[in-house]
Order: structure tokens, then C-alpha cells, then sequence
């Protein structure tokens, strides 16, 4: 017996509506004089300055996750900027937050009240795309920013023939040393030429290893994007035919790093074992009090190591390190528009201007993450040194879309199998290849829910 | 449902004259009772009655899916579901505990706010700490208290001398359940403590120093006279407090994110996240609707011991 | 009881402080966290007097943050809440302990089940139907919800409450011919004041709190609750700019605690004790 859906019950009109209408404007609202270019599939909306002015002011509801108060004030000078140029579409700037926009967004397009461009991140992103929820943004992207941003990134917010997204702010995983102590041990830094393997990187850990000092802490609460990010670095791919029938995998090349950072923890005893219940910022007590030589974390922690630092704190950002290549897995922070939006053309002009070169410069020096337009990353004031900027966007080229992100039940595999089973594994309860096992035979079961 | 019927009070067939009845109510109770019933109704008992529908459905989040009927299927698939039982066993531990441990805690508060004494009112207020504090910053603030290295309750306890190592609280395999049971406690109490502070009232002054006279002692007046006064408030309250404590999960998944391994992860993070996450509804439901069967059961088996005690 | 021994007496000084300092002592640490630097946020060994008092976090909280106007928000919804729920709950409350009828029964299995079946199920429904009345992006949307989320406890406590005063008061008045509703205003009503003032203090603080439905509802930021406000400090991954979301959370915390110390004397009776001779 078929019935209807259930949100639809009382709000068949909508619903039926919005579905119809995906992807080609909207006739309610009862504008009739709406320009033509907005109805027309985007053949000649190449270039977001071509798109026309709507005669009545419209007005778009953009919602960022911008938290941070540098962040949070480019967003508002950029949109600012925005409205002073196009008067008749104006933008609306909403906040929401990180740990609730999921639940908002699913609850929102369930009811048609979802803001018409909204920030995300890529990984989640498919979901809704595969809901109907996300307008396709290949038709309506101009030349300029499809090149600008570099293939990497968009790579992380296509599916299929669609692009449901402009990514535009990235994480990579660097090393965070205590300057004075590895001065004091004579260490000899590596360069971003001369980056440290990760053997390299172990045997200085345990040189820098004392009675009352680990030579590196992982903060390992959620480890599970983190390692699976980090195990490009031996090919650990974790999933074969991620996106079709994905099955998840375990062989030498996925358990390469997870037993490296094993052996640091229970043979070298080098990698402090409080870490494995801290997030970065957690760990951030120890390290400026000189008990962890290094901290493996991600660029944006460089903000609270400015913040928080005590003044006389001397720290430096370390490359990447590389195993057999130093590709790393990476998501980006992206910008979407509703498949419910009624103005798809100027809500891609929007989102064009808002992730241009200079606006991205802001945007990531706002977050300290790194902005995927190729043009903003040769700014000046994201190549400094002195904060590790040099380090930090030079690992840009190393970071590709990494299998698991393609893969439907990615996030049920990670809560319910992998995340419980690497604590376990880094808590030396279970194997190597226990952990393997769980990962591949528990995991294929949640997976298999999804291929039917 | 007979069990639940008052302990006291009059039948309406005792009434002097009776009189015409809907529904069991004579005219005035049917107005006393209509206005909360209408909110109720409409608000209430559809979306409830709608989730428990969708239990016996294949509904997905999206705006392209179809919703079939399928009658038990969910719950085949959810006989076999070892992580969701598995949580149950947590949730169960925490449930018990958390509700066990925070009555008697609060009982004892609730005795002490009742008798006389100097800068009451600033006692009672700040019992009420817990819930005055916004739930957000709640859970933060416990994780500072716990933290590996730099928390309070380390600090505090290594100076003590209880313990000389740091511990890792949250993340440890044997504490982290203990560790967040405590902040469940915490988080719990001013509702039950002002509960029982109310059902205090009712409590006859009489009696009590009647008992006092006649010799009796701390306990025993408690035990004669205090508590049968509010055993109807004691049972309503710690029904309750277990349900919503099952039925709770925002908290301890600030602190631990269901770690370390699954040894906190509540059954209710199962259903938010097939639901939220997954986009499951009709998975989400089911696993709601046999939360439910569970709980009644505890629940009924509870109440009618209680009704029984009573008589 | 007052004229117990000292030693008691101070034995429940103790007892009482005790329990205070381990329910009231997160509030102290909110203080001492509201007024920390970023740097001594991450001290090794947190220090209960901030070394460097500063004012910076509130004037964050305050500049970046619509503080004022969600704290007036909250009060208007949670009071409002809280009212109603109390007025439409007294009398069916006790309608459900005086009367053996069905919709007394009905009412205890909705209550208990509204209050088993998770209420994050329910969100989405509930969610769709106040829509369709158009009340999405409504403070009065809201009021609905918590009313109807607070109605279930405190149904099933004044139930509880009326059934343990006696009922030969009750009878008193019946012999006098009065209406039930005047029984209930004049009669049942003072004797539940203690109850009352719990369900409704029950009632305000779970309107003040609430998050994922105001999450869902309420989009305007001039109509945004607290609980909304307050998230916007937290990030991803852990990470909070807690010096503000501490300044934040303390400010948001204050009125509360004063609507509480005011309240609390409501919570004795007295009225009881001495009207009733069993």
C-alpha cells in the first residue's frame, strides 16, 4: 500500500510545487514580471555579471556558519558590499551553528523554510543532494570560478554530472612543535622542500621523549575522519567502488598509520596517552606547559595557539609529513544553494561574488583554513611564516578527495563501527586486526542497508 | 489502566445526586478539563500519533521518496540491530542509576530546604544552580571538570590526596559511564528536589508533633508520617525522572560522543541519528515505538508495586 | 524540629553545604571562567580567581551577540509558557484525580507515552502541522509548543498533588452547594500552591532552555531565544570561544536565578498543615 509521503501530508501544494520547479526558478510569490534569463537553464549564464537585475528587489536569505569573530565580520562586510551594489537583490545574513545545522537544514527542507544559499561542508552534502534537496550548480557556475578553484576541491562537491557546491575553505594536518624544546634538543626542522617521513618523525619523537615530557600528542576524541584523511598518505583507501557498491576494505595500506601511531603510543611510549580522549584544543593546557614536544593537529589551530598561547610561548608550524606520497584526504567548507531557492541565477551571482579571490583571502584568514581559489592563496597575508601560512598553503596541492567521502553510509559506518573501533584499537583493547575486522565485516552490514 | 486510578478520592457514582455524564465528566468537569484538552489534541496527540505510525513505514528524508506500509518489517531488522541493544544496556544502567541515585540525593535536599534555618531562601536558590545554567554550557563546562590534564576535578583530587595520578575520566573504559551518571545526577536534581520540596507541604504538622510526643524518633516519624504524605508525589516523580532520563542523550553526547567505544552511547542516539543523521524516519520510529514497549513495561511494573504498597 | 540539639543543627549546616557547594559550584567556575583572558583559559592548573579579571568577554558576548534582546525573548515565551500551562493544567489536573472517567485514563496513557516516545520523533510532525498554521517564525509557535511539551508533567504532579489533600474538605463545600469550580478556585487551589509553583517553575525553565525546537522555528534573529544565541560561540569540532559563551551563559543565567530566589518562598505551604486535622 503506497501512501502519501509524510511531510507532505498537509503541504502537497508546496511540496509538488517546489518539485516541479527544482532547478528553474519559481512562479509563486506572485512576481509575474520576473526577467526571463532566471527562468532559462543557465546557456547563457555563463558569467555572473550577466545575470540581470531582477526589476523588483528580491531579497536571498544566506546562512553562514562563521563563528569565529574575524570570520563572522568578513562575512558581514562582504555581504554588506554586496547589498550596497545590488540593490534590487538584497542578502539577508543569518547565523547558524556547526553542531545543529544538520538537524536544522533536514527539519528546514522538510518544510520548504530552508534559506535559499546556505554554508556547509562537502561530506554532508551528498546526502541532501541525494534527498532533492540541493540545487545542481553546473549549469549556472561562469568560467571565471570554475577555474580559479582548483580541480581538488571541486572534486570534494561533485556527484555524478552535478556540482552541488562551491567549496571554498579547507583543513590540512600539520605537525605544532614547541619551538624552545626542539631548539633546545638541537632537532633540525623540516622544510616544506624537505618535509619529515613519518619514520623520521617517530624516531625524533622518541628522541624528544623525557621523564616528565611525550614527544607528540594525537588528540584522538573522533578519530575517524582524521586517520582515514590521514592514511592517503600509504594509499589507504578503506573502501573499494565507493561510489557504487561501496565495500569497505582492510589491508596493509589502511592499517599503515593507524599502526604507526599504534607503535608511538604502546612501543615507543612517545605519543602521550591522554590524548586519546582530547580534542586539539584539549591538549592545548600540556603543550604550552612544555609536556607534549609536538601536537599533530590541523591548520586552524593555529588561531587558538595565537589566542591562547602564554607570550613568552615560542611554537612552529611542521610540514605534512609523507609516507609514500604526501597526498592527504581533505573536505571543504562549501556554499550551496536550496533546490527550493527561487532565484537560482542571482543566488549563484551571490555565491560568485562572495568566493572571489579577495573575498576568500579574508574568509580564510578569518578561519585559518585554506581557501581553495588558487588566486588567494598567493596573497601575501596567507603566506606568512611567522603563523605558518607558508606551511599551511603548501599543502594545498596534497589534498584530494579521499574514497570515503563518496561512499552512501559513510557517516553510519564512522558513528556506529569505526569510530567505537579505533578508540578501542588506540586504547589497546582490540587488535590490528580486530580492527579490521570490525571495519570491514561490521561495517559491510550498516553498508549493504544502503545498496538496496 | 485501573491500577493507576487515585489512591483517594471519591467516585463520581458516590456523588450526592448524579448527574448526566460524557465521557465519565458531569458538565463541570467537562469544563475544567476541555481547554488543556484542546492544545493537547491538536498539537500533541497527531504528531505523536504520526510518529508512531511512521514506525510501521519505510519513511526517508527527501523530497523524491515514496512511504510504503510495511508493517513489521522495521522491527525484524531491529531484532538483529546488536549495536541499538547493546546501547540498551547502557541506557539502562544510566536510566537506573541516574533516577535511583538523584532521589535520594534530592530527597535529602528537599528535608533539609523544608526545616527552618538561616539564608534559606539563598540555599533554595542556589540548588537550583543546575537549572538555571543553560544546558549548552552545561556540558562544556563538565568536560573543563573532567579534562585529562587541566581539569578541576583532577586538581582537586590530586591536592586531596585521593588520587596521584591524573585520571582520564571521559575516555576511560571503566569511569566515563560513572563520570557522566554523576553530571546526570547534577543536571537532575533541582527538579526533583523542588518536587519533593512541594510534596513536603502537604505533609500534616500535627501529626508530626503528635508523633514527636508520643517519643518518636527522626526516623520513625519520617517513616510514619512523612513518607505516606507523599509517596503519591515520590511515585509520580521518579516515574517520570526514569523516562526522561532513558529518554535522554543531549548531554552525555557533549561530554563523550557516546565514547569511549560505546560504553556511553544512550538508545535515544540511536533514534536521533537514524532520524537527524540518517535520514531513517520510519527506522527512527521503530526503534522509538520499541523503546516504548520496554519502558511501559518497567513503568506499569513499577506503578502498580507502588499502588500496592500504598494500600 | 527546631528545637533540636546544636549538633544536629549543625550536622545539617554541613550536609547542606555540601550539597550546595556540588550544585552551586559550576556557576562559580562560570564567574571565574566569564572573567579569564584566553591565556589563562589554558592554564595547566585552572585557577579559581582569575590572576587577570578582565571584562573583555562580556563586551564580546555583548557586541557580537543580540544578548539583551534574547534574554527579553526568552522571558516573554518562558513566561507566557509557563502561565498557561499552569492555568489550563490546574483544573484538568484535577479533574484527573477527582473523576474516574475516560478522558481521566486517556490523559495518564498520553501523558506517559507523550513523555516515552522520544520526543525527538515527534519534532518533525510537530514541526510541519505549526507551519501549516502558519506559525513558523512565530514567538506564539513556540508558546504552543512548550505549553504543550510542559502540560504532560504538569498534569500528572497537580494530579498527584490533589490527591493527597484530603477530600473531606472538599465534601465540605459540595454540601454547600458550590460549583466544582468554585470548590477547585477557592478551596483546592490555595492548598496547591506549593504544587503549583513547581510545575510552573517547571513549565519556565524548560521554555528558558529549550533548544532544537526554537532551532527549527525560528529563523528571524530578532526573534531568536538564548539557547539559539548561545550556540553561535561554540564551533566545530569541539572547539568554543568560551571566555564569551562563559560571559554569555553567566548573563543568561542571572535571571533565572533571581525569578527562582522570588519564587522559592512559594514553594512552603503552611496552609496545609495547619488547615487539615486528620
Amino acid at each position: 500500500m503506497t501512501i502519501r509521503s509524510w511531510w507532505r501530508l498537509a503541504a502537497t501544494g508546496t511540496a509538488a510545487t517546489a518539485l516541479l520547479l527544482a532547478g528553474c526558478g519559481s512562479d509563486d510569490a506572485g512576481s509575474s514580471d520576473e526577467p526571463d534569463a532566471a527562468q532559462a537553464n543557465g546557456d547563457d549564464g555563463d558569467d555572473a555579471g550577466d545575470v540581470e537585475e531582477p526589476a523588483e528587489p528580491i531579497t536571498l536569505t544566506f546562512q553562514t556558519l562563521a563563528w569565529q569573530t574575524a570570520s563572522v565580520e568578513a562575512n558581514e562586510a562582504i555581504v554588506d558590499a554586496w547589498n550596497e551594489a545590488n540593490p534590487n537583490v538584497q542578502v539577508e545574513l543569518l547565523q547558524g551553528d556547526w553542531n545543529n545545522v544538520n538537524d536544522q537544514l533536514l527539519t528546514a527542507f522538510e518544510g520548504g523554510t530552508a534559506p535559499d544559499v546556505f554554508h556547509y561542508e562537502s561530506t554532508t552534502l551528498q546526502e541532501f543532494a541525494d534527498r532533492g534537496n540541493v540545487l545542481d550548480l553546473a549549469p549556472y557556475l561562469s568560467d571565471d570560478i570554475v577555474a580559479d578553484i582548483r580541480d581538488g576541491a571541486w572534486d570534494t562537491v561533485t556527484y555524478g554530472d552535478g556540482v552541488y557546491g562551491v567549496p571554498f575553505l579547507q583543513e590540512s594536518q600539520v605537525i605544532f612543535a614547541n619551538a624552545e624544546i626542539l631548539d633546545a634538543e638541537g632537532v633540525e626542522l623540516p622544510t616544506v622542500d624537505n618535509p619529515w617521513t613519518w619514520d623520521e618523525f617517530a624516531a625524533v619523537a622518541q628522541d624528544l621523549t623525557t621523564d616528565d615530557r611525550y614527544g607528540v600528542v594525537y588528540p584522538l576524541r573522533s578519530p575517524a575522519n582524521r586517520i582515514l584523511n590521514l592514511s592517503r598518505n600509504f594509499g589507504g583507501d578503506f573502501f573499494t567502488d565507493p561510489d557504487g557498491a561501496a565495500t569497505a576494505v582492510f589491508g596493509p595500506a589502511e592499517g599503515e598509520v593507524l599502526q604507526r601511531i599504534h607503535d608511538m603510543f604502546y612501543v615507543d611510549e612517545s605519543a602521550a596517552p591522554d590524548g586519546l580522549g582530547m580534542s586539539a584544543s584539549d591538549s592545548l593546557p600540556a603543550f604550552f606547559d612544555g609536556q607534549y614536544a609536538m601536537l599533530a593537529g590541523a591548520i586552524w589551530l593555529r588561531q587558538q595557539l595565537i589566542e591562547q598561547g602564554p607570550d613568552d610561548f615560542e611554537w612552529v608550524t611542521l610540514p605534512a609529513l609523507v609516507g609514500d606520497s604526501s597526498a592527504q584526504g581533505a573536505v571543504a567548507q562549501t556554499i550551496s544553494v536550496s533546490a527550493d531557492a527561487e532565484h537560482p541565477e542571482q543566488a549563484v551571482a551571490f555565491i560568485e561574488y562572495f568566493l572571489n579571490p579577495e573575498n576568500q583571502v579574508e574568509l580564510a584568514a578569518g578561519d585559518w583554513l585554506l581557501p581553495t581559489s588558487q588566486e588567494a592563496a598567493t596573497a601575501p597575508e596567507l603566506n606568512d611564516p611567522e603563523t605558518g601560512w607558508d606551511v599551511a598553503v603548501a599543502t594545498a596541492t596534497d589534498l584530494e578527495i579521499a574514497p570515503f567521502q563518496l561512499v552512501k553510509g559513510f557517516e553510519e559506518w564512522k558513528d556506529k563501527v569505526a569510530n567505537p573501533a579505533l578508540q578501542e584499537f588506540f586504547a589497546d583493547q582490540i587488535s590490528l586486526e580486530e580492527l579490521g575486522r570490525k571495519l570491514t565485516d561490521e561495517g559491510n552490514n550498516i553498508l549493504e542497508r544502503y545498496h538496496r | 489502566m485501573k491500577l493507576l486510578a487515585p489512591p483517594r478520592g471519591p467516585r463520581v457514582q458516590q456523588q450526592p445526586r448524579p448527574r448526566r455524564t460524557y465521557l465519565g465528566l458531569d458538565r463541570d468537569g467537562l469544563l475544567l478539563a476541555v481547554p488543556a484538552l484542546i492544545p493537547v489534541v491538536l498539537f500533541s496527540v497527531y504528531p505523536l500519533l504520526r510518529g508512531i505510525y511512521l514506525g510501521f513505514t519505510d519513511a526517508q528524508a527527501g523530497r523524491n521518496t515514496e512511504t510504503t506500509f510495511t508493517g513489521f518489517d522495521n522491527y525484524r531488522q531491529l531484532l538483529g540491530d546488536t549495536y541499538f541493544w547493546d546501547s540498551f544496556r547502557v541506557g539502562l544502567i544510566w536510566a537506573f542509576s541516574v533516577t535511583i541515585l538523584q532521589f535520594f540525593a534530592s530527597l535529602g535536599l528537599a528535608l533539609l530546604l523544608n526545616q527552618k534555618m538561616r539564608l534559606r531562601w539563598l540555599a533554595r536558590t542556589l540548588a537550583l544552580v543546575p537549572w538555571a545554567m543553560p544546558p549548552v554550557v552545561i556540558g562544556i563546562m563538565w568536560r573543563l571538570v573532567y579534562h585529562p590534564n587541566a581539569g578541576l576535578a583532577n586538581s582537586v583530587l590530586k591536592d586531596a590526596g585521593i588520587i596521584d595520578q591524573n585520571i582520564d575520566w571521559l575516555s576511560s573504559f571503566s569511569y566515563a559511564l560513572p563520570a557522566v551518571i554523576l553530571v546526570g545526577v547534577w543536571a537532575g536534581m533541582p527538579q526533583t528536589t523542588v518536587v519533593l520540596l512541594a510534596g513536603l507541604q502537604s505533609v500534616s504538622r500535627e501529626l508530626h508533633e503528635a508523633a514527636s510526643m508520643d517519643g518518636a524518633g527522626t526516623w520513625q516519624r519520617f517513616r510514619n508520617v512523612t513518607w505516606p504524605a507523599i509517596a503519591p508525589v515520590v511515585t509520580a516523580m521518579t516515574t517520570l525522572d526514569f523516562i526522561w532520563n532513558f529518554n535522554s542523550f543531549g548531554l552525555v553526547y557533549v561530554l563523550t560522543e557516546g565514547g569511549p567505544g560505546g560504553a556511553t552511547r544512550l538508545p535515544l542516539l540511536f533514534a536521533y541519528e537514524e532520524a537527524f543523521r540518517y535520514g531513517n524516519y520510519g527506522y527512527a520510529a521503530a526503534l522509538g515505538n520499541a523503546m516504548v514497549l520496554v519502558i511501559s513495561v518497567f513503568v506499569a511494573v513499577y506503578l502498580i508495586r507502588r499502588m500496592r504498597e500504598a494500600t | 524540629m527546631d528545637r533540636s540539639r546544636p549538633v544536629a543543627s549543625t550536622l545539617r549546616y554541613v550536609a547542606l553545604l555540601a550539597y550546595l557547594i556540588f550544585l552551586a559550584f559550576p556557576l562559580f567556575w562560570l564567574i571565574s571562567t566569564s572573567l579569564k583572558t584566553p591565556q589563562e583559559l589554558a592554564y595547566i592548573e585552572p585557577t579559581i580567581i582569575p590572576e587577570n579579571p578582565t571584562f573583555d568577554n562580556f563586551r564580546a558576548a555583548f557586541r557580537e551577540q543580540p544578548i539583551a534582546r534574547s534574554i527579553l525573548n526568552t522571558a516573554f515565551v518562558s513566561s507566557v509558557s509557563a502561565l498557561l500551562t499552569v492555568l489550563l493544567s490546574i483544573p484538568a489536573g484535577y479533574v484527573m484525580a477527582r473523576y474516574r472517567s475516560v478522558v481521566s485514563r486517556a490523559t495518564i496513557v498520553w501523558v506517559l507515552l507523550s513523555q516515552i516516545f522520544p520526543w525527538v520523533l515527534v519534532i518533525i510532525p510537530l514541526f510541519l502541522l505549526l507551519r501549516d498554521f502558519g506559525l513558523y517564525d512565530s514567538h506564539l509557535g513556540l508558546i504552543i509548543v512548550y505549553v504543550v511539551w510542559s502540560m504532560p508533567f504538569a498534569l500528572w504532579m497537580l494530579r498527584s498533588y490533589v490527591a493527597s489533600i484530603p477530600f473531606e474538605l472538599e465534601e465540605a463545600a459540595a454540601m454547600d452547594g458550590a460549583s466544582k469550580a468554585r470548590t477547585l478556585r477557592e478551596i483546592v487551589a490555595p492548598l496547591l500552591a506549593p504544587g503549583v509553583v513547581a510545575a510552573g517553575l517547571f513549565a519556565f525553565v524548560s521554555a528558558w532552555n529549550e533548544f532544537l525546537f526554537a532551532l527549527v522555528l525560528i529563523r528571524d534573529p530578532d526573534l531568536q531565544t538564548l539557547s539559539l544565541t548561545l550556540v553561535k560561540f561554540i564551533g566545530a569540532e569541539g572547539v568554543a570561544r568560551l571566555g564569551p559563551l562563559a560571559a554569555a551563559s553567566l548573563v543568561a543565567t542571572i535571571p533565572s536565578l533571581i525569578f527562582f530566589a522570588f519564587m522559592q518562598r512559594r514553594l512552603t505551604g503552611g496552609l496545609l498543615g495547619g488547615a487539615v486535622k486528620s
